[in-house]
């Protein structure tokens, strides 16, 4: 087993239009978890039983089924039941409602850590609910909220190297594409390992500050 | 000044007017047919055991509990259903925000926003009702805050008030929107005994100056001293009403003579 | 649509792929166990390589996709003479996956444990492999259940990953199914329920265990 270094450099410009690929998706789709996730949270809160049971099955499907079968279900379903998508759309619908279960989640234990009392003074000053949620709510329950949803972010970047079945030419597929022209498998895998490992260090980083700037702020 | 409050009962509707209030929690009937009046400037202590349902009234009475039957009126205006034909049908989020909206509450455990200064307590529905401007809202929010003597803590977060301070941040939160009746619900039940007197003085400075209020208390003294009219419930019944010194020197009830016994009992 | 046409005719081979699915799951997690624990005794050793190459393997197969885990043990198995099936291939990444994933529970575990214990037992003279497998390990089992049950369903799931090496689980049986009947909605939606069912199984299960133990406790 030999390591050739001239081969990830050639094909260098196909790796990085993969990784730009993996991270613009990836942050669309978790732009769309946490707001999927939020919206179920919130409406989970409401006192309507159905609305309460369409939530409850939303989260435990997505967090119950693996992600590959809902892209397929999506990608080669969909047609059939008159959705087409383009594969990188249902990359970031896909990940973004399956990511959006588990968000949920972690929203429902940010608002369940808020005492009532506290809601209830507010709506007693008729301050109305967006502004209950996005000015006592939610910037209490950052601290608490912002670990798990780092963590959730980086599970959801691992999961989108899925995408490369769906054809989406994201880091994994380009990588499996320089894999078949070359004929190289060490080389272009560990190049691949490695630019992961870089992006997933990167997103706990920035997790861990945006932790200690709030954690400062309260 | 109970002569002013009784001179408004002739001319005027009450400020609050409950009839016929029911209440269940599942099947435990907690509220079973309260009658109350609040003229304007009056001062209403209510008393009793705990469990009895006073807070529950109270809730009721603000609508952050929906009651089963009867109606809950403020300023003649029914809260938290629409009627027709005497069908109750539960009103919308804006109309009932808009009922209640010249309710101040006041509750046991403060309800403070932690992560706000005692300022930015005080302004927060100025700032987001009112739709006032920052300067505006912190100029009424540091007058409220003057006027229950926390100038200087104004930019202090509640987690560096003394409870006593908090409770009176709540108090100056709640009057911020200026409103026409203030209900308080044990508000010194949580503090320190040492810490009471400075509550039970704003408390007292607002009655004098014509505040509208319901107070559920354990408070005796500040009954005695402060009410126009002591309401005494047991069980989810308003067993005894009247003046102070009804309530206190010339107890009709057995119940109401036992509660004042072990009262005064543990006051000793 | 037309599920029962597509369930009567394939009956068989979804109840086979589903229990290739549990089968190679259930290994992984056992055989993930073993390493799991050796790993976090190392994540908590005294002995600073032994740490550090404990960190470094932790840290690898959590920061990288675990398809990206199981295109290199499947390509470079071959490149280091080892020729095995795809199920061994399949079998080796998840365990090698979800080892990083216990190990990282059982540490937490472990560190819940008052340390006084083990100088107890070092004191009467009781070997250290005796020390974990008696006394640590049992208690930290009941600790970490909750989390280990949710580690299954993560390779239960992940598992659907395997079928691009094609082993026929649940995932590629169902592509099979789909490539007969022209039907992927309907065939993928039948593979998420069963997915869903067993998780729901693992679930309940460890519901169950966990009050057994809770009633135990009292
Ligand atoms: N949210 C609730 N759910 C069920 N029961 C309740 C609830 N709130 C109050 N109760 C019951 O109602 C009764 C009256 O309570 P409360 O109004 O708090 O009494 P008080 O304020 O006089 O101490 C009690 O028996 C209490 O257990
Ligand atoms: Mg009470």
């Amino acid at each position: 087993m030999s390591f050739d270094i001239d081969i990830v450099f050639r094909y260098g410009p196909l790796l990085l239009s993969g990784l730009w690929t993996t991270v613009y998706v990836c942050a669309l789709a978790s732009l769309l978890a946490v707001a999927a996730g939020l919206a179920a949270a919130l409406l989970y809160g409401l006192p309507f039983r159905a609305v309460k049971l369409l939530c409850r099955a939303y989260i435990e499907i997505m967090r119950g089924t693996p992600i590959l079968i809902l892209l397929f279900i999506l990608y080669y379903g969909g047609p059939s039941a008159g959705l087409t998508l383009e594969a990188e759309t249902v990359g970031i619908v896909g990940l973004g409602f399956y990511g959006g279960g588990y968000f949920a989640e972690i929203f429902r234990a940010g608002f369940q850590s808020i005492p009532p009392g506290q809601i209830e003074a507010a709506r007693m000053l008729g301050i109305p609910r967006p502004a209950i949620v996005a000015r006592i709510q939610i910037p209490q329950m950052l601290t608490l909220i912002i670990p798990p949803s780092t963590n959730q972010v980086i599970i959801l970047t691992k999961e989108s190297a899925l995408l490369s079945i769906i054809t989406v030419a994201e880091l994994t597929k380009n990588t499996t594409q320089m894999v078949n022209e070359t004929f190289a498998v060490v080389e272009p895998y560990v190049a691949v390992a490695l630019l992961y490992w870089l992006i997933i260090e990167g997103i706990a980083l920035a997790g861990g500050a945006l932790e200690r700037r709030f954690s400062r702020a309260s | 000044m109970s002569e002013e409050a009784e001179s408004g009962t002739m001319e005027g509707k009450p400020v609050v007017l409950v009839e016929g209030l029911h209440k269940r929690f599942g099947a435990t009937h907690v509220l079973k047919g309260i009658d109350l009046a609040v003229e304007k400037s009056q001062v209403v202590c209510v008393i009793g055991p705990s469990g009895s349902g006073k807070s529950t009234l109270l809730r009721c009475m603000a609508f952050l509990d929906r009651y089963d039957e009867g109606r809950v009126f403020i300023e003649n205006r029914l809260l938290g259903y629409r009627e027709t034909d005497g069908e109750l049908t539960r009103d919308s989020e804006r109309n009932i925000d808009s009922v209640r909206s010249v309710i101040g509450m006041v509750f046991q455990h403060y309800n403070l926003w932690p992560h706000m200064t005692a300022l930015g307590n005080v302004t927060e529905a100025l700032r987001v009702v009112r739709k006032l401007g920052r300067r505006e809202a912190e100029h009424i929010g540091m007058e409220m805050l003057g006027k229950v003597g926390l100038n200087d803590k104004a930019h202090d977060h509640p987690a560096r008030l003394s409870g006593g301070q908090q409770q009176r941040t709540a108090i100056a939160r709640a009057l911020a929107i200026r409103p026409h009746v203030m209900f308080f619900d044990e508000p010194t039940s949580a503090l320190d005994p040492e810490l009471v007197g400075e509550v039970l003085q704003v408390m007292q400075e607002l009655a004098s100056e014509g505040m509208t209020m319901v107070v559920v208390t354990h408070e005796m003294g500040f009954a005695a001293h402060v009410a126009d009219e002591v309401v005494f419930m047991d069980d989810g019944e308003v067993v005894e009403r009247g003046s102070p010194d009804d309530i206190f020197k010339r107890p009709r009830s057995d119940r109401l003579r036992e509660f004042l016994d072990t009262w005064r009992s543990r006051a000793i | 649509m037309d599920f029962l046409g597509v369930i009567t005719s394939h009956y068989n081979a979804f109840l086979v792929g589903a229990a290739m699915t549990a089968v190679v799951s259930a290994v992984s997690i056992a055989l993930g166990m073993i390493l799991g624990l050796w790993l976090a005794f190392g994540l908590i050793s005294r002995n600073r390589p032994l740490r550090r190459a404990s960190a470094v393997y932790r840290s690898a197969w959590r920061g990288t996709p675990i398809l990206v885990q199981l295109l290199i043990v499947f390509y470079l198995l071959p490149e280091i003479g080892l020729d095995v099936p795809p199920v061994a291939a399949a079998i080796i990444a998840l365990t090698m996956n979800t080892a990083a994933f216990q190990a990282e529970i059982f540490r937490g575990g472990l560190l819940t444990i008052p340390s006084g214990q083990v100088e107890a037992a070092r004191m009467l003279g009781i070997r250290v492999l005796r020390i974990r497998v008696r006394i640590l390990i049992p208690q930290m089992m009941r600790l970490v259940l909750p989390a280990l049950i949710n580690e299954t369903i993560s390779i239960l799931k992940n598992s659907s990953l395997i079928s691009v090496i094609a082993v026929t689980e649940l995932m590629r049986t169902s592509q099979q199914v789909v490539s007969v009947t022209y039907r992927p909605l309907e065939t993928y939606m039948i593979a998420a329920v069963v997915y869903l069912a067993m998780n729901l199984v693992l679930a309940r299960a460890g519901a169950w265990f966990e009050r057994r133990h809770a009633l135990a406790a009292r």
